[in-house]
């Protein structure tokens, strides 16, 4: 399969100052890459537009699920054959998309999720107050979706074209990572965790999740069920 | 009349005109509209009629059902309320994305 076949989406919010950084080494690496830039008040689309990508910009911001969203919707009708979601503030490592696309291309999977719990290695790098949230995580993704992960809220996912068809996101936040799952049981969509690891930096701890957000979330996805 | 009957039935009155003619809503919401506002009136017309009334399903003072009917009307109105902003929401969201999707910026087009 040829790189360009694969499309890496990235959502990126207010990124401006890393957005380059990350994605050079994916252009460098053949991939088609898409960006949404969701509603940025910094310079994160004058970056884009610079760049040898497709950049997309949602007008005004919407949150991360629905980039994902529009960036998926978008990748299907520029003929992806793999879509692997991807973080625009530095912390995923390139080093990972074989291994999250090679299920794929194997047939043994529909989707493939990242996990930091795999790994001794990975799972250390973890901070230790990350980890304690995440294993609640786990816990509330256990119950809402029925599906028992070794990680939870990990950004790093690939999806077959078959798969990215039939997840459509409702959750414009960042419910959307839960909701990827109920939706991935309800199509019965076959997947496996490969271990992936994550840099952590000043900055993506920075703009990564806060423990409130885990709230903000959980009430999304109550409502969310409510009111479908 | 009381000072406090005025006041109610005056705000009453104008909340109800403002809703008629400034809002195009189902004629199912105008007629519980309406049954709401001559409701209220009447309560605080005659009082005694709100005590006999909250006697009726065990409430000691007619204030008091008032209250806790309030409440009821308060929690589905922002229930209803709630509804409509996720589906306004869910539109915006779509409107957007085909704004994205139809500017997008390909590869060959970086400056």
């Amino acid at each position: 399969m040829k790189p360009a076949s694969i499309f890496i989406v990235v959502p990126a919010y207010n990124e401006g100052s890393v957005i380059k950084d990350t994605l050079l080494p994916l252009i460098e690496s053949g991939y088609s890459i898409i960006v949404v830039d969701d509603g940025s008040q910094d310079d994160t689309w004058v970056t884009l537009q610079q760049l040898p990508i497709h950049a997309l910009r949602h007008p005004i911001n919407r949150g991360q699920g629905a980039a994902l969203q529009t960036a998926m919707s978008y990748a299907l009708r520029q003929g992806a054959a793999i879509i692997l979601h991807y973080d625009a503030d530095g912390q995923h490592s390139p080093t990972n998309i074989p291994t999250l696309i090679q299920p794929i291309l194997d047939g043994k999977a529909d989707i493939v999720l990242g996990s930091r719990f795999l790994r001794p290695e990975d799972r250390q790098a973890v901070p230790a107050g990350r980890r304690f949230l995440l294993q609640i995580a786990k816990i509330v993704n256990g119950i809402m979706t029925g599906l028992w992960l070794s990680d939870a809220h990990n950004g790093a996912r690939a999806l077959s074209t078959e798969a990215a068809k039939q997840i459509q996101l409702q959750e414009d936040g960042f419910a959307h990572a839960t909701e990827i799952l109920q939706q991935m049981r309800a199509h019965k969509l076959h997947y496996v965790e490969v271990p992936t690891n994550i840099i952590y930096t000043d900055y993506s701890r920075f703009k990564g999740q806060r423990f409130w957000n885990a709230f903000d979330i959980l009430f999304d996805l109550f409502l969310g069920r409510i009111f479908k | 009349m009381t000072p406090i009957q005025i006041i109610l039935l005056g705000s009453g009155g104008l909340l109800a005109l403002l809703y008629f003619i400034r809002f195009r809503t189902r004629l199912l919401d105008r007629v519980l509209f309406l049954g709401l506002v001559v409701g209220g009136a009447l309560l605080v017309i005659r009082p005694d009629w709100a005590t006999g009334l909250a006697n009726l399903f065990g409430v000691g003072r007619g204030a008091d059902l008032v209250t806790y009917l309030g409440f009821v009307i308060i929690a589905y109105l922002w229930l209803m309320l709630y509804t409509r902003l996720r589906k306004l929401d869910t539109q915006l969201t779509e409107l957007t994305r085909q704004i994205a999707i139809l500017e997008a910026k390909k590869p060959d087009q970086a400056k």
